[in-house]
């Protein structure tokens, strides 16, 4: 199958260059897939699972929440709040997020910042820790 | 004389005092600056693609059904200024000064000071400032970041200004930072600024349409470039701080060498004066 270069950058450095079969993430509208020869694009990201499909078809899945994606002239670039590979996602750390945004959410009494606070804190604990099953 | 030798070791003691404090700056400077560049370092990719592709879709763009792609019919400019939050860092927070007032002149602006020089230094002149939580740019995060870019985009739509510009100083290398101002809102002005016309007829798609996609990735775009322009500086502020603290070291040992040559000419002087005072005592007898 042809491929195309993707980027994949975030507040902590370029964790992925090189060039990819297939890109699999979740936007603002629903999951969606990027592959070779693309128009020129460019949506919003939301939170959930993505997967890249590599040159030799092995598929690597990560924990993708907020950012953007945008293919321009055949170059495909995915700037994420943050990215992490399924592998480096810390499941303890995750779990303990959760709970912690379960405790403060059923305590009540929040404010309505706080309260989009802690449940995107829970959604980004949730999707973590899908990811990392 | 004796008096003079008195003053030059008094003189050569508090330069050498001046040159210990100074020492010790450069080694704090230079040992905060690892992490810093460091930090900068692995930020500068992101940094970097999130303004290209801001720039590429600028470039192509021909949706203005966004406030943020429009051409904002408000004059006023936000400038976001990134300094340090003290001084003793040679010409670092002068320049970029220089650099917003040079490219400020005669428009009718605000600021959103980061950094404590900043919001001194726009508190004396009477410059409106936007807020000014984050005064200290060494405790500014990825999440204070955001804030700021809500902020921003808040009082975008709001219309309290129509354009944005950024500045802060780029970290070349050790030994050369240069103070930067660009724009980066509305989509307008970052067109002019690359200065592309839309020379081919390349559309791009949103999904699921271009009012929903810029209102989502415009607060992200603006806090990726605030934290950029944050990591950018304080590298710069400290490599600044090194190499003005190391130069002072440098003409303190320089004055202590002086000062020392002409400690000795007064001692040897006077020592001189006694001989000469004792032979013509022991003549007289």
């Amino acid at each position: 199958m042809s491929t195309f270069p993707l980027r994949i950058g975030t507040p902590d450095g370029l964790l992925f260059e090189g060039d990819v079969e297939r890109v699999v993430c979740r936007s603002v509208g629903g999951d969606l897939a990027i592959l070779a020869r693309h128009c020129n694009f460019c949506t919003a990201l939301g939170m959930g699972e993505a997967s890249v499909v590599m040159e030799d078809g092995t598929r690597r899945t990560a924990a993708c929440i907020g950012g953007m994606l945008s293919v321009m002239n055949g170059t495909c670039r995915l700037l994420a709040t943050t990215w992490e590979w399924k592998e480096d996602i810390d499941a303890e750390r995750a779990q303990a997020a959760k709970k912690r945004a379960e405790e403060m959410i059923a305590k009540g009494g929040l404010t309505d910042q706080e309260y989009k606070m802690a449940s995107a804190k829970l959604q980004r604990a949730l999707v973590r820790l899908s990811v990392k099953e | 004389m004796a008096g003079n030798m008195k003053a030059v070791k008094l003189r050569i003691k508090s330069v050498q005092s001046t040159m210990q404090i100074t020492k010790a700056m450069e080694l704090v400077a230079s040992s905060k600056l690892r992490k810093a560049k460091e930090r900068a370092e692995t930020c500068r990719p992101y940094f970097t693609e999130l303004h290209e592709t801001l720039k590429d879709i600028a470039r192509e763009n021909i949706d203005f059904s966004s406030v943020y792609a429009r051409e904002s019919s408000n004059p006023r400019c936000c400038y976001v200024v990134i300094v340090g939050d003290r001084g003793l860092a040679g010409g670092y927070n002068a320049n970029l000064f220089k650099c917003l007032e040079s490219a400020a002149e005669g428009k009718d602006y605000m600021v959103l000071p980061v950094g404590k020089k900043a919001v001194e230094y726009f508190r004396q002149r009477g410059i409106e400032c936007l807020t000014d939580r984050f005064a200290e740019i060494a405790g500014v995060s990825v999440a204070d970041c955001f804030e700021i870019a809500n902020l921003l985009c808040e009082e975008f739509r709001k219309g309290t200004f129509g354009h944005i510009e950024l500045c802060y100083t780029v970290f070349t290398s050790m030994l050369s930072q240069q103070p930067e101002v660009f724009s980066i809102l509305p989509m307008t002005d970052i067109r002019e600024e690359s200065g592309g016309k839309v020379d081919t007829k390349n559309l791009i798609l949103y999904e699921p349409n271009a009012e929903v996609v810029f209102d989502a990735i415009v607060p992200e775009y603006l806090a990726g470039l605030v934290y950029g322009g944050v990591c950018e500086s304080t590298a710069s502020e400290l490599a600044a701080r090194r190499m003005a603290m190391d130069a002072a070291t440098s003409n303190a040992e320089e004055m202590i060498d002086k000062l020392n040559l002409y400690y000795n000419r007064a001692r040897q002087a006077s020592i001189t004066q006694e001989i000469t005072e004792i032979v013509a005592g022991a003549e007289g007898l």
